[in-house]
């Protein structure tokens, strides 16, 4: 891989120096939050030290210093997408609040028809289940079949919003698939993007979908930092899911005026640090490449599954090319989270274990969850043979 | 099963420390859906498992292993093990607040957990006889109540240990409870280890005896009295003593002949040896009809005694 240097980039992520009660830490749990280079803590830093103001409204040299930060972040994050234009990058809390936003600021009637697969994260199906709550018709698909798909869709399909890759397994959607089938019934479509965003390119112009969300927090931004991606005639088409500061231009006692794209859906005084962070991670991913970054995770994953393939049951298929940086396993005569605590108090091995907030999915097939490793850029083949080590351990001893 | 523990550990910590309280209210909220036959939602056994066991793999997979199967079986193990010690330490409190001893009215002496670390209830030697015990008699040492009577209790004191003189008013309140019924000898047992000059108080209760059986009890009751002033054995006793002599109106040269010849030490060693031979280890050591109180007890476990032999005696 050109350009491709684990050990450089693991040099930007100061808690990989550190040692954990005499021991490395090996950081499995990507999936759920991932680490962050100096880069973007310096960023965030600059903002508290330097100009700490207020962006969009304060006309003295901090302010429009905030504005500046912003307006570049917002670029950075247009080209990590590609998107056509700023006015197409709306900033939110995180990938739950931008499904919510589009979810709820749609409109929809009484009759109307959503779609989602049935391997959802709680963050897209709670929206959907409480819209079903007011008369909107919730149908869902066996996740991954086109043809189960093009049979739940109908003429009153309004919103088709669907998991990209899954968070519990790695296994991708066929989004093109499913965009170009919904756009021909006229439905527009959602991406849940928060595990792809951060792993794979994404091109929401070939994508072509209507709305892509995503966070900040798993893409090496800061926590509380979130994107939505989406056409502009898509996005005139939401209702704020909130109002006030910065979304107006003029008001009077009994009117407003929106202001446009996509200030107003950026309600209130915004995390200024956070952006600027979040769009110092889109630079040092994209320098390091995305392609890179997708082929790295994929080494990783392949290694952990041709040693544990036949010692584990793994979730998902067992091509861990099908899985992208997700190794989502059980093992017999344990519970996810014995396995995740037990690895985490031998070997400092740190990864997520119980239902992922896919809970749906597990009842549905009668299992308490799985232990899951997800791999990023900075993990290693050492990490992955001592996770390996540690798993045949467990399997030896306690099993 | 582990949750009761841990909600009884954290819920202990949790009194000291804010910290251990949202440890505390999901290890109760575990136990309760535990006793309803429910799953504990926030998975708290299994991580209290899984640490356990990830810090044993560490160590030994081996004992790792063990732990892991049989987990449950363990748990339920300690919760029994837990309510078990719960209920004993109950019970002995119970005995130790009625009868003054950890083990009942079956008392068989032997060690109680509040003696020992509530400190040293006696006075206790640094060395323990290990020869043949012999049970003591009152020889010829002064003594209240009728020679005959049915039961007689053989105190071995020192003059200078507080647990002597705490133990003083419940012996008084004995004597007057069952006047006539008991006969009372106080021997001596100085334990010059601990208190200094514990031997000088008991020449002068000698000394005083020599003028009479009343002389010596006031002085026996002054010494108790004023052990501060006397110096608690560790200060020399001598012009307290001389005082405390002259007060209870002593002929002073007789005292002051009988002190400075030391005639009684002989007779105090005495007392001792056969106190050691007795398996006294510490004072004050009561001998009631051969059963044995160590240290100052509440009244009831004298009673106890003293009544059974009685029945013993059909008085």
């Amino acid at each position: 891989m050109m350009g491709f240097n684990v050990e450089k980039i693991r040099n930007d992520f100061s808690v990989l120096q550190k040692n954990l009660k005499g021991k490395p830490i090996i950081y499995f749990d990507n999936a759920c939050q991932s680490l962050r280079p100096n880069q973007v803590i310096d960023k965030i830093l600059q903002y508290y030290k330097e100009f700490p103001s207020c962006g969009e409204r304060s006309l003295h040299k901090l302010g429009k210093q905030v504005d500046k930060e912003i307006d570049e972040s917002r670029k950075t994050i247009r080209k990590f997408f590609n998107a056509k234009s700023n006015k197409e990058i709306i900033f939110t809390k995180n990938t739950t609040e931008a499904l919510n936003l589009v979810i709820n600021g749609l409109g929809m009637k009484q009759g109307d028809t959503v779609i989602s697969s049935d391997k959802e994260h709680n963050s897209n199906l709670l929206p959907l289940q409480f819209l079903s709550k007011r008369g909107i018709n919730h149908k869902w698909f066996e996740f991954g079949n086109i043809d189960d798909f093009q049979e739940k869709l109908d003429k009153n399909t309004k919103l088709v919003s669907v998991v990209h890759v899954s968070n519990m397994d790695g296994t991708v959607n066929p989004v093109k698939e499913i965009i170009k089938i919904a756009h021909d019934n006229g439905s527009l479509v959602l991406l849940d993007g928060a595990q792809s965003a951060p792993h794979k390119e994404i091109n929401v112009k070939k994508l072509d979908c209507d709305f892509f969300a995503a966070s900040g927090h798993k893409m090496l931004g800061p926590s509380g930092t979130g994107v939505l991606v989406g056409k502009e005639k898509a996005l005139e088409q939401l209702n704020p899911l909130i109002v006030g500061g910065s979304t107006v231009d003029e008001t009077t006692y009994t009117t407003y005026n929106f202001e446009e794209l996509p200030m107003k859906l950026e309600a209130g005084l915004q995390n200024y640090a956070g952006i600027m962070g979040l769009g110092e991670a889109a630079r040092y991913l994209s320098k390091t490449g995305l392609k890179n970054i997708e082929k790295h995770e994929q080494k990783l994953n392949t290694l952990a599954t041709e040693a544990l393939k036949d010692k584990v049951e793994i979730l998902g298929p067992v091509d861990a090319e099908k899985r992208s940086g997700i190794f989502s396993f059980n093992i017999k005569k344990m519970t996810p989270h014995d396995i995740a605590m037990i690895l985490d108090q031998s070997a400092n091995i740190m990864m997520r274990s119980g239902a992922h907030c896919d809970h749906s999915w597990f009842n549905a097939h009668g299992m308490n969850g799985s232990a899951r490793a997800s791999f990023y850029l900075y993990n290693t083949e050492e990490e992955v043979n001592k996770f390996i080590e540690e798993i045949n351990k467990i399997k030896k001893h306690l099993t | 099963m582990i949750c009761i523990i841990a909600a009884i550990v954290f819920g202990v910590l949790a009194i000291f420390s804010a910290s251990f309280r949202p440890l505390a209210k999901e290890a109760f909220d575990c136990t309760f859906r535990l006793v309803t036959f429910r799953k504990c939602k926030t998975n708290l056994d299994d991580r209290i498992k899984g640490k356990i066991v990830g810090k044993l793999m560490k160590k030994s997979p081996l004992t790792a292993g063990l732990v892991f199967k049989y987990f449950n079986v363990l748990s339920v193990i300690f919760v029994i093990l837990f309510f078990a010690s719960l209920a004993y330490t109950g019970y002995s409190t119970y005995n130790y607040i009625q009868y003054g001893n950890c083990y009942g009215p079956e008392d068989t002496g032997g060690f109680c957990i509040f003696n020992a670390l509530e400190g040293e209830h006696f006075s206790e030697l640094q060395k323990v006889y290990d020869g043949e015990i012999i049970p003591p008699d009152v020889d010829d040492d002064p003594g209240i109540g009728p020679e005959d009577a049915p039961v007689t209790i053989i105190e071995f004191g020192c003059y200078s240990c507080p647990y002597t003189r705490d133990a003083q008013p419940v012996v008084n309140e004995i004597l007057e409870q069952y006047e006539g019924k008991i006969r009372y000898v106080f021997r001596d047992f100085p334990i010059e280890q601990l208190h200094g000059s514990a031997s000088v108080h008991s020449e002068a209760a000698n000394c005083a005896l020599e003028q009479g059986q009343d002389k010596f009890w006031e002085m026996h009751e002054k010494i108790f009295d004023e052990q501060e002033a006397c110096g608690g054995g560790n200060v020399h006793p001598d012009d307290h003593i001389v005082d405390a002599a002259q007060r209870i109106g002593l002929n002073m040269l007789l005292f002051h002949q009988c002190m400075n010849s030391h005639k009684y030490m002989e007779e105090i060693e005495k007392d001792f040896d056969e106190g050691i031979k007795a398996g006294v280890s510490g004072t004050p050591t009561f001998f009631i009809n051969g059963r044995t109180i160590i240290g100052p007890k509440p009244i009831k476990a004298f009673q106890k005694i003293i009544d059974e032999e009685l029945e013993i005696a059909e008085v």
